[in-house]
C-alpha cells in the first residue's frame, strides 16, 4: 500500500480530472466541429461540386435543393454554388485563423517572455507598446489598416495579427516575471547557461501551455474577425470566397433569398462554437488552479 | 373598475393605430419623407457636386432655370429668360417677384456672388460642373446679370440650369460664411431649408407667399430627406410608413413593395450613363484591349439576368431621347469572347493579362455584383480582372485625381452630353480616365461653339462615333430606376435624380 504523502494525494486527484476532461461532452462537439472543419479545409477543391467562382447567371438565385439535387444549399446572386462556396470559405477561415494565432503567438510569447525575463528598459518599451496599441478598438484599427495596405489575404492576416499578440505578450510577461525567480532557472544561470538559451530552453516549454489556451480563444476571434472585416468590403478581394463575403454579399438579399445568409452564419456560428467548446477544455485541462479544485485541495 | 381601463386601452390603441397610419400629417400640415441613398455633409451649399443635392438646393435656392422634360426644354424660374448677346456673353433676366426668406428681392448682385462662390470658393466643388465654361459673371443692372464664357459654348444651360444656387450676398456679408450658411441660409425657391444634419438628414419647409407654390397647392408643407444606404432599410422603411418615397429599389425588391395594397413602385428611365472606364496605361494605352474589354462583356445577359430587364443597353455614350442621340451610331460592341481573345492577341497579349477592376459598393444598382459578373467575363477571355472594392470615399477621391485604372461607373444628369464628354474625355477636362485624342479635342470645341442645334448634334454624333472606335471606356447601359411609392403620394421621379417637392402632390 502506498503511503500517504503530499505527493501521492495531489498527483492521483490531478490525474483523474485529466481523464474527466477529456471525457466532457465538449471536448466531442467542439473536436468534432474543429476536425469537420479541418478535413473539409485541406480537402475543398476533392469535395465542393463546383468551381466556387464560377458564375452561372441564368441559375441566379436557386433555392436549396437538398441533398441530391444539382445546388445542394442553392445558387447565390450570380449562380454559383453555395456548397462549394461554403467549403471554400472554410479553407479561407481556417488559413486566417491558423496563420493570426500562429505569427501572434510567435509575436506575443517572444516579446511577452524578453518583456518578463528581462525588465527594465525592455520591460518598459515594450509594454509602453502594448498600451499603445491596445488602446485603438480592435475592429477600427483593422479596418485602418486595410484602408492602408488594401485588399488582400497577407494584408487581412496583417491586420489581424496587429492587436493580436497582445494577449500573449501580457500573460507570458506575467508568466516569466515569476518564472525567472524559480530554482530550476536559478540552477541554469549558475551552470552558466545564457540568456538566450534560458528563455528557449527553459522558460517557453513553461508557457507553452497557457499560450495554447490563449490561442484557441484567439483562433474564434479571427475568424469572426476576418468574416467581420470581409463583412464591411475590407477583407480579401470577392473573387476568394469567405463566409464573411458570402454574408455581406446576401446583405440585400435577406428578405428574398434568406439561403444566402443562413448557410455562411451557420458555419461561422457552429466554426467558433466548436473552437470555443475546445478553448474552454484545453483551458480546464492545463489551468492548475482547476485541477486543484478538482482534486479537492 | 376593469371596463374603464380596458375602454382607456381601446381608444388608446385607436389613437395609436390613426396616429401611426398617417405619418405624414403634421396636425394641418403634410410631410413626405423620402429615403436617399446620396448624403449631405455639408452646410456649404456649394460643397458637394451630387444630383441630389444640386436638386435640394436649388429647390430652396431658386432654381435658376430648370429642364422640363415633359416640354424637352429648358424653362425659366430665377432667370425667367436668357439671350446669347454674342457668343462669348449670355444676359439672364431675373424674375422680380423672386425674394429671399426675409423678403429682400433677389438681385444680380446675388448671382454675381454666387457664381463667384462656384469659382473661388475654398469648398466648392462645383467649378467643372457648375462653371465650366464660365470665366466671370457681371451685373449688368439689378436684375440682369451676365455670364460671360472663356469660349463660346452653346450647351451653357446644361451647366447652370438645376445646378448654379443663388444664395444672399447681404447675409454672406454680414455673417460670414460659415454662419451665413449655417444659420442663416436665404433662398429664393418655393422652399426653405428648415434643418440639416450633416450625414443624416435634410428637411425644407414650403414657402406659401412663393410664385411657383400657387401652380401646385397639394404640394408637401415639408419634405424630408432622409439618408438610407442600404436598400433593406429603404423597403422596410417604406413599408413600415416611416417614408413616402424610396428611390433606388433593387429589381429584386420590389415585388416586396408591389405586395403591399399601400404601396407602389414606379419606374423612371435614368438618364445617367454606366461605364467601365480605362485609364490610356498599360495595358490600356492599346486601343485594342480597350475594345477586347468591351467585346468580352454580354451586357444583354446581364441586363437579362442580374438587373432583371431593369436597364437599357447602351450602344454608344448616351441613349434614346438624350441630346444628340444617333440609334444608328457605328462602332457597335457585340458581345464577341473570341474577337476579344483576337484583339487580345494583336495587342501583344496572346496569353492574356492581369489588370486590377475597382468597382464601387451600394453607390449604383447591384454595382458590386456587375462588376463581378464583368470580372468573370474578362477573365474568360484572358483579361484576369482582379475586383477591387474600396469604400465609395476612397474609391471617388482616388478617381478624381485619375489614380485608378480601371473602374465601374456612373454619369449623371446627360440631358445634353456635352459637358459629361468634356468632363471625361477632352484633354485636361479632368484627370479621371486621363485620355486625350486632338481629333475628339477638335470635334469637342466645334461642338460647343455650335450655336446652329443641327450642326451641333452632327459634331456630337461624330464625336461620339470616334469615341465609341477608341473606346476610353465601354458604354453599357442606363438604369431603369425603381421608385418605391406609398399611394398617399403621387409623383413622377425625373430622370436626373433630383427630387423636388414641388413636383409632388399630397394625396391625404
Amino acid at each position: 500500500m502506498r503511503s500517504l504523502t503530499l505527493e501521492s494525494v495531489t498527483s492521483l486527484p490531478a490525474n483523474l480530472s485529466w481523464l474527466r476532461t477529456w471525457m466532457r461532452p465538449k471536448v466531442y462537439v467542439g473536436g468534432f466541429i474543429v476536425l469537420t472543419l479541418i478535413v473539409v479545409g485541406i480537402s475543398g477543391p476533392m469535395m465542393a461540386p463546383y468551381n466556387p467562382n464560377h458564375q452561372r447567371l441564368e441559375r441566379m438565385l436557386q433555392a436549396p435543393q437538398g441533398i441530391g439535387g444539382e445546388h445542394v444549399l442553392g445558387t447565390d446572386n450570380l449562380g454559383r454554388d453555395i456548397l462549394s462556396r461554403v467549403i471554400y470559405g472554410a479553407r479561407v477561415s481556417l488559413l486566417v485563423a491558423f496563420a493570426v494565432v500562429f505569427i501572434s503567438g510567435f509575436v506575443g510569447v517572444g516579446l511577452g517572455a524578453i518583456s518578463g525575463y528581462f525588465g527594465g528598459k525592455a520591460d518598459f518599451t515594450i509594454q509602453k507598446l502594448v498600451e499603445v496599441v491596445w488602446a485603438f478598438p480592435p475592429l477600427l484599427l483593422g479596418i485602418t489598416i486595410m484602408a492602408f495596405l488594401g485588399q488582400g489575404l497577407f494584408n487581412l492576416i496583417l491586420a489581424l495579427v496587429a492587436q493580436r499578440w497582445i494577449p500573449y505578450c501580457r500573460v507570458v510577461r506575467g508568466q516569466a516575471l515569476s518564472l525567472k525567480t524559480r530554482d530550476f532557472v536559478v540552477a541554469a544561470q549558475c551552470l552558466g547557461a545564457g540568456r538566450s538559451r534560458i528563455i528557449i530552453r527553459h522558460l517557453l516549454p513553461n508557457l507553452i501551455q497557457t499560450s495554447m489556451v490563449i490561442g484557441t480563444f484567439a483562433m474564434a476571434s479571427a475568424i469572426i474577425s476576418e468574416a467581420s472585416l470581409s463583412f464591411l468590403g475590407v477583407g480579401v478581394p470577392p473573387e476568394i470566397p469567405t463566409w464573411g463575403t458570402m454574408l455581406a454579399d446576401a446583405r440585400i438579399y435577406i428578405s428574398t433569398a434568406w439561403w444566402l445568409a443562413l448557410f455562411p452564419g451557420l458555419c461561422i456560428f457552429l466554426t467558433v462554437l466548436g473552437i470555443n467548446l475546445l478553448g474552454d477544455a484545453l483551458r480546464d485541462l492545463l489551468d492548475p488552479r482547476l485541477k486543484r479544485t478538482a482534486s479537492g485541495l | 373598475m376593469r371596463r374603464p381601463k380596458l375602454r382607456n386601452v381601446l381608444i388608446s390603441a385607436v389613437v395609436f393605430a390613426l396616429a401611426a397610419s398617417s405619418p405624414h400629417r403634421v396636425g394641418a400640415q403634410t410631410r413626405v419623407s423620402i429615403g436617399v441613398t446620396e448624403t449631405m455633409e455639408t452646410h456649404n451649399p456649394y460643397g458637394d457636386s451630387v444630383s441630389l443635392l444640386y436638386g435640394i438646393w436649388s429647390e430652396v435656392t431658386g432654381p435658376f432655370c430648370t429642364y422640363e422634360y415633359d416640354k424637352g426644354e429648358f424653362e425659366g424660374r430665377l432667370a425667367k429668360r436668357w439671350e446669347v448677346k454674342d457668343p462669348n456673353t449670355w444676359l439672364f433676366y431675373l424674375d422680380e417677384r423672386y425674394k429671399f426668406n426675409d423678403g429682400s428681392p433677389i438681385t444680380a448682385a446675388d448671382v454675381v456672388h454666387s457664381m463667384n462662390r462656384v469659382l473661388k470658393d475654398p469648398q466648392s466643388k462645383q467649378k467643372a460642373s457648375v462653371a465650366g465654361p464660365i470665366d466671370r459673371a457681371e451685373v449688368a443692372d439689378k436684375y440682369t446679370v451676365k455670364f460671360i464664357t472663356k469660349k463660346p459654348a452653346a450647351p451653357l444651360l446644361s451647366f447652370v440650369c438645376d445646378r448654379l444656387i443663388v444664395t444672399s450676398k447681404a447675409a454672406y456679408d454680414k455673417y460670414g460664411r460659415d454662419k451665413a450658411d449655417r444659420e442663416h441660409m436665404m433662398g429664393g425657391g418655393p422652399y426653405r431649408l428648415k434643418e440639416l444634419i450633416p450625414g443624416q438628414r435634410m428637411v425644407i419647409a414650403k414657402r406659401p407667399d412663393h410664385p411657383e407654390v400657387k401652380k401646385n397647392p397639394r404640394a408637401p408643407d415639408e419634405v424630408v430627406y432622409r439618408v438610407m444606404r442600404e436598400t433593406e432599410q429603404r423597403v422596410t422603411a417604406l413599408l413600415n410608413n416611416e417614408i413616402q418615397l424610396a428611390e433606388f429599389i433593387p429589381p429584386h425588391l420590389r415585388k416586396r413593395v408591389e405586395a403591399s395594397a399601400a404601396h407602389r413602385i414606379v419606374p423612371v428611365d435614368s438618364i445617367e450613363i454606366m461605364f467601365f472606364a480605362m485609364m490610356p496605361k498599360p495595358p490600356f494605352d492599346k486601343k485594342e484591349v480597350r475594345q477586347a474589354v468591351c467585346y468580352a462583356i454580354d451586357r444583354d445577359k446581364i441586363i437579362n439576368t442580374l438587373v432583371e430587364g431593369f436597364a437599357t443597353r447602351l450602344d454608344g455614350p448616351i441613349g434614346k431621347g438624350q441630346y444628340g442621340y444617333d440609334p444608328s451610331l457605328q462602332p457597335k460592341y457585340e458581345y464577341s469572347p473570341e474577337k476579344a481573345k483576337k484583339l487580345l492577341a494583336q495587342a501583344g497579349y496572346p496569353n492574356g493579362v492581369s489588370v486590377e477592376l475597382q468597382t464601387p459598393v451600394g453607390r449604383y444598382i447591384l454595382d458590386k455584383q456587375i462588376s463581378e459578373a464583368v470580372s468573370a467575363m474578362l477573365t474568360s477571355v484572358g483579361i484576369r480582372a482582379k475586383l477591387l472594392t474600396p469604400e465609395w470615399p476612397t474609391l471617388w477621391a482616388n478617381v478624381q485625381v485619375g489614380k485608378v485604372p480601371f473602374y465601374y461607373m456612373g454619369r449623371g444628369s446627360v440631358q445634353d452630353p456635352s459637358a459629361a464628354l468634356h468632363q471625361y474625355f477632352k484633354t485636361g477636362g479632368s484627370p479621371r480616365i486621363g485620355y486625350s485624342n486632338p481629333k475628339l479635342d477638335d470635334l469637342f470645341d466645334k461642338e460647343q461653339q455650335e450655336f446652329n442645334p443641327e450642326k451641333r448634334k452632327a459634331y456630337l454624333r461624330q464625336a461620339m462615333s470616334l469615341l465609341t472606335e477608341e473606346a476610353p471606356a465601354c458604354f453599357m447601359w442606363r438604369h431603369k430606376m425603381l421608385w418605391g411609392q406609398a399611394k398617399t403620394v403621387d409623383y413622377d421621379p425625373l430622370p436626373d435624380g433630383r427630387i423636388y417637392g414641388l413636383h409632388m402632390k399630397a394625396l391625404k
